[in-house]
C-alpha cells in the first residue's frame, strides 16, 4: 500500500502542497484532479521520490522514502507529463540504458525489449533517433520504460497525452489488467473521461489542499456530467460564461 | 521599421545564432564573463603580435625593397589567413542554422510570413553575423597591417597597397564564409532529413579539427617568405596563399597569376555553389525540408544487447549513453574533437618544430620532442574530455537516472566516466603518438609507453577523484574561478607537469629499471585513488540539477 501522510511541500515562499494525506491499496487505481496550479505535479514527483518533501511522509509496501529512498523508487514506474528523454537514442537504446540503470537481467531484457517494442508498435522504428518521433510514439516508449522492471506503484502524469485512439484505448485496457493483478495505479490528469472509465477513486487536488475524496462509482450513480459539476463546485471555479463573453469582447475589440 | 516581421525574424535568427541551448541562466552569465575574459585575451595577444610585428620591420627598416617586399607577401598572407580561419570557425559553429530548416517551415510557414521573407530574413542575420566576424578580426589587425604597409623600404604608392591589401583580404574572409555556406548547401540538398544532423555534426567535425590542426600551419606563415619567392608546390594548395597573390597581382605582379586565378576561381565556386542551394531550398522548401530519411541503422542488425558484458550493469549503460551521446550529438561532438584537435594541433607544431635531421644533436631533441608531445595532449586532453561530459544534454530528460539511483551504482557511474576520459583523453594520444616513438625509439618506446600509461592514468584519478555526476546532466556553469588566476595556474601546472614527465620518460628510456619502478609507483597510486574513489562514490548520492520533467520550459527556437 502506498501511504502518504501531511505531505507539504514548500517552494521558498510559496506553499504548493499543503498537508495532503491519501492511501492507495494494491489494485486500485486512483485519479488525482485539480486546476493547473493546484499541486499535482508537486505531489507526482513527490510519490516518485523526485523532490523530497518540506513535510509530512511517504511509505510503500512498508518502505518509508526518508528511510530508504533507493528501495522505495525501486517499487516504482513513471511516466512523466511531458515525453523527456534522450531522443538521440533509439527506444530500443533508451530501454536499455533503463534496463541496466534499474539491474535488470540482461536475459530479461533480450526477451521484454523487443517485445515491449513489438507489442506497443515502435518495433518498425527500433533502429530510428527518438529525435524523429512523435509525441505519441515517445509517449509510449515512456510507458514501456516505466513497466520494464514490473513496478509495485506505476505513476502516471497525462499519460494519453498524444497518444492516438487505439494507443489510449491499449493502455487503458492494460492498466486496467495491472491494477488486476494487484499493482496500485496512481493518475494525474485533467481528462473526467478517463478517470470515469479507469479509475476506481477520485481525489481532487485545489490550492494545495485536498477537497474531494470519492468513489468513481458514486458519480455514476448520480447522473452524467456529474464528476465535472463535482469538480467545478469543489474547486470553487465560477460560472465560465461571463469569462468566456470577455474573452470574445476583447478580441472582437470591444 | 523596427517591429516589421522580417525586421522581426533578422533579429530573432541573428539572436538564435549566439543560443547554445545548453546553459541555465547562471551559466549564460558565467560564459558572457568567460567571453569577456576571451575578447580581453585576444585584444592582449593583438597587441604582443603588434609589438613582435614592430621588431620585425624596425629590422627592415634599412633592407633592401625586394627583402621588405617579399616579407610583407607572406606576413600579408599571414594576416588574411587569421580573419579566415576565424570566419570559417564562427560559420562552422552555426552550421545547422545556416539554412531555413524544419523547425522553421513548421512554425514561421504558419504564420502571415511568406517565405521570401523567411529567407530574406535568414540570409540577413547570417550576413549580419558574418559581418560581425570579419569587421572584429580586421579591425583587431588594422595596427599590424597599417605596420606592414607603412614601412619606410614601400616603395609604390601606400592607398593602392591599402586598397590591394583591404579587397583581397575581405574577398578571402568572403571565400571562408561562402566555403562553409556551400558545403552545408550541398548537404542540406542531397541528405535525407534524418541523416542531415549526423552528416552536418561530421562536417563539423572535419571543419574543426582541420582548423585546429591548420593553426600552427597559419603560424608559421609569416617565416614562408622564402616559399613564395621561390613559388613552393604548397603555395597552390594554401587558400591564404592564393588571396596574397591576389593582392600582388592587383600591385601589378604578374608572376603571381596563378594564385589569384585560383583565388577567384574558388570564390566564385564557392559562392555560386551558396546561391544555388538557396534558391533550390526557397523553391522546394517543402519538398526539401521534408524528404525522407533512412533510418540510423539497418533493421535487420540485432540488438547489442548480447555484446554487453555482465556485471556491473549501470557502468556498462553509462560507458553506452557517453559513446553513443559523443556520436550523435552535434554539440559533444563538436567539443570532443575540437578540444582534442585543439591538443593535436599544440603537439603538431612543435613536431614540426622539431629538427628530423639524424645526427646525435639533432636525435635528442627529436626523442625529447616525441617524449613530450603525448603527455602534454594528455595533460590538456584529460581536462578538456572531463568539461566536455560536463556539458548538459537535456537537463529535463536527466529523471530516469535520479529515479534508478543506487548505492553501486554511483561508483559504477563514476568509473563509466573515469574509463570514457581514460579512452578518449589518455590511451587515444599514447596511441597516436605511439607509432611515432617506434620510428624514433625503436623497441624502447614500449617502456616509455607503459609509463605515459600509467601517468596518464594517475591524473585522470586525480582529476575526477570526487566525480559524483552522471556525464550530461548537469548544468554547466563555465568560469567559476577568476579568469586570469586559473589561466596562470593551467599554465604553470602545464609547464610543471610536461616537463617532470619528460624528464621520467627520459629516465625510462635510458634505464628500464626506472620505467618499471615509475610505472609501478604511479599503478599503485593509482589503483589506491580507484579504490578510495568507489568507496567515497558510494557513501555520496549523484549529483543532479533540481528540475523535474513537469518544469515548464519556453519555446527555444533552434536549440538542437
Amino acid at each position: 500500500m502506498l501511504q502518504a501522510r501531511g505531505l507539504t511541500k514548500r517552494y521558498g515562499g510559496l506553499l504548493a502542497l499543503d498537508c495532503v494525506s491519501f492511501d492507495l491499496h494494491p489494485g486500485e487505481i486512483v485519479g488525482y484532479l485539480g486546476p493547473n496550479g493546484s499541486g499535482k505535479s508537486t505531489t507526482v514527483n513527490l510519490v516518485v521520490g523526485l523532490l523530497e518533501p518540506t513535510a509530512g511522509d511517504l511509505s510503500l509496501l512498508g518502505l518509508r522514502a526518508a528511510d530508504d529512498p533507493i528501495a522505495y523508487k525501486r517499487q516504482i514506474g513513471y511516466v512523466p507529463e511531458e515525453p523527456y528523454l534522450y531522443a538521440h537514442l533509439t527506444a530500443g537504446e533508451y530501454l536499455l540504458l533503463v534496463g541496466r540503470l534499474r539491474r535488470l537481467p540482461d536475459r530479461a531484457l533480450q526477451t521484454r525489449i523487443p517485445e515491449l517494442l513489438r507489442l506497443l508498435q515502435l518495433h518498425d522504428s527500433r533502429y530510428t533517433s527518438m529525435t524523429a518521433f512523435s509525441k505519441g510514439m515517445r509517449q509510449r516508449v515512456l510507458v514501456a520504460a516505466a513497466l520494464l522492471h514490473n513496478p509495485r506503484l506505476l505513476v502516471l502524469d497525462e499519460p494519453f497525452s498524444g497518444l492516438d485512439v487505439n494507443a489510449g484505448a491499449l493502455l487503458r485496457t492494460l492498466l486496467q489488467m495491472l491494477a488486476g493483478e494487484g499493482r496500485m495505479i496512481f493518475f494525474s490528469t485533467h481528462r473526467f473521461d478517463m478517470v470515469e472509465k479507469l479509475c476506481s477513486r477520485v481525489i481532487v487536488l485545489s490550492s494545495g489542499r485536498i477537497v474531494l475524496e470519492r468513489p468513481v462509482a458514486d458519480f455514476a450513480r448520480e447522473g452524467p456530467d456529474c464528476l465535472e459539476e463535482t469538480f467545478v463546485r469543489a474547486t470553487g471555479q465560477r460560472d465560465f460564461a461571463p469569462l468566456a463573453r470577455e474573452i470574445l469582447a476583447t478580441i472582437s475589440g470591444g | 521599421m523596427r517591429d516589421r516581421p522580417v525586421v522581426v525574424l533578422v533579429r530573432h535568427f541573428f539572436i538564435s545564432l549566439f543560443d547554445l541551448g545548453i546553459l541555465s541562466d547562471e551559466g549564460a552569465e558565467s560564459l558572457k564573463r568567460v567571453l569577456l575574459g576571451i575578447l580581453a585575451l585576444a585584444i592582449a595577444a593583438g597587441l604582443l603580435l603588434t609589438r613582435v610585428f614592430m621588431t620585425k620591420y624596425g629590422m627592415l627598416a634599412g633592407a633592401a625593397p625586394e627583402a621588405y617586399a617579399r616579407e610583407v607577401v607572406a606576413d600579408h598572407a599571414f594576416l588574411m589567413a587569421l580573419p579566415m580561419w576565424i570566419v570559417a570557425g564562427a560559420m562552422s559553429l552555426v552550421g545547422q542554422s545556416l539554412f531555413p530548416d524544419e523547425t522553421d517551415f513548421r512554425i514561421l510557414m504558419a504564420e502571415p510570413l511568406s517565405r521570401t521573407e523567411v529567407f530574406a530574413a535568414k540570409l540577413g542575420a547570417l550576413l549580419l553575423f558574418g559581418g560581425l566576424f570579419v569587421a572584429g578580426s580586421h579591425v583587431g589587425l588594422l595596427p599590424v597591417a597599417a605596420l606592414t604597409l607603412m614601412g619606410t623600404a614601400n616603395t609604390g604608392s601606400i592607398i593602392a597597397a591599402a586598397v590591394a591589401f583591404g579587397a583581397s583580404t575581405l574577398v578571402a574572409s568572403l571565400f571562408a564564409a561562402l566555403g562553409i555556406v556551400a558545403i552545408h548547401g550541398v548537404l542540406v540538398l542531397l541528405a535525407s532529413r534524418r541523416r542531415l544532423l549526423a552528416f552536418s555534426g561530421a562536417v563539423r567535425i572535419v571543419v574543426i579539427a582541420g582548423l585546429l590542426l591548420a593553426l600552427p600551419l597559419v603560424a608559421r606563415l609569416p617565416a614562408s617568405a622564402g616559399a613564395f619567392e621561390a613559388n613552393a608546390w604548397w603555395l597552390a594548395w594554401a587558400p591564404p596563399a592564393w588571396f596574397a597573390g591576389l593582392e600582388r597581382w592587383l600591385l601589378g605582379d604578374t608572376t603571381r597569376g596563378m594564385l589569384a586565378a585560383r583565388a577567384m576561381a574558388a570564390t566564385i565556386g564557392a559562392a555560386a555553389i551558396a546561391v544555388f542551394a538557396y534558391v533550390r531550398l526557397y523553391r522546394r522548401f517543402d519538398r526539401v525540408t521534408f524528404q525522407s530519411g533512412g533510418a540510423v541503422r539497418s533493421p535487420g542488425r540485432p540488438p547489442r544487447i548480447a555484446r554487453w558484458s555482465r556485471g556491473a550493469p549501470v557502468q556498462h549503460a553509462v560507458l553506452r549513453f557517453i559513446s553513443l551521446t559523443i556520436q550523435r550529438s552535434v554539440l559533444h561532438q563538436g567539443l570532443v574533437v575540437g578540444l582534442l584537435a585543439g591538443t593535436g594541433g599544440l603537439v603538431l607544431n612543435s613536431l614540426l618544430s622539431a629538427d628530423w635531421h639524424v645526427d646525435a644533436e639533432a636525435d635528442t631533441a627529436a626523442v625529447w620532442t616525441l617524449l613530450w608531445a603525448p603527455m602534454a595532449m594528455v595533460f590538456l586532453s584529460v581536462p578538456a574530455i572531463r568539461l566536455a561530459l560536463s556539458v548538459p544534454l537535456d537537463l529535463h530528460a536527466n529523471w530516469i537516472f535520479r529515479m534508478a539511483e543506487d548505492v553501486d551504482g554511483r561508483a559504477e557511474v563514476a568509473e563509466a566516466s573515469v574509463r570514457a576520459v581514460l579512452a578518449l583523453a589518455v590511451a587515444l594520444p599514447i596511441a597516436l603518438m605511439a607509432p611515432l616513438q617506434w620510428w624514433v625509439m625503436g623497441s624502447g618506446c614500449l617502456v616509455v609507453v607503459l609509463v605515459e600509461a600509467s601517468i596518464g592514468w594517475l591524473l585522470v584519478e586525480f582529476l575526477l577523484a570526487g566525480w559524483r555526476r552522471v556525464p550530461f546532466t548537469c548544468s554547466y556553469i563555465p568560469g567559476k574561478g577568476f579568469i586570469p588566476q586559473m589561466c596562470v595556474k593551467a599554465f604553470a601546472s602545464y609547464v610543471v607537469f610536461t616537463f617532470a614527465t619528460g624528464l621520467m620518460l627520459q629516465a625510462s628510456l635510458r634505464h628500464h629499471a626506472v620505467a618499471v619502478g615509475l610505472a609501478s609507483i604511479f599503478g599503485a597510486t593509482a589503483a589506491a585513488s580507484r579504490l578510495r574513489r568507489a568507496r567515497h562514490a558510494r557513501q555520496t548520492s549523484l549529483l543532479f540539477e533540481d528540475q523535474v520533467p513537469s518544469d515548464v520550459t519556453p519555446l527555444r527556437l533552434y536549440a538542437d
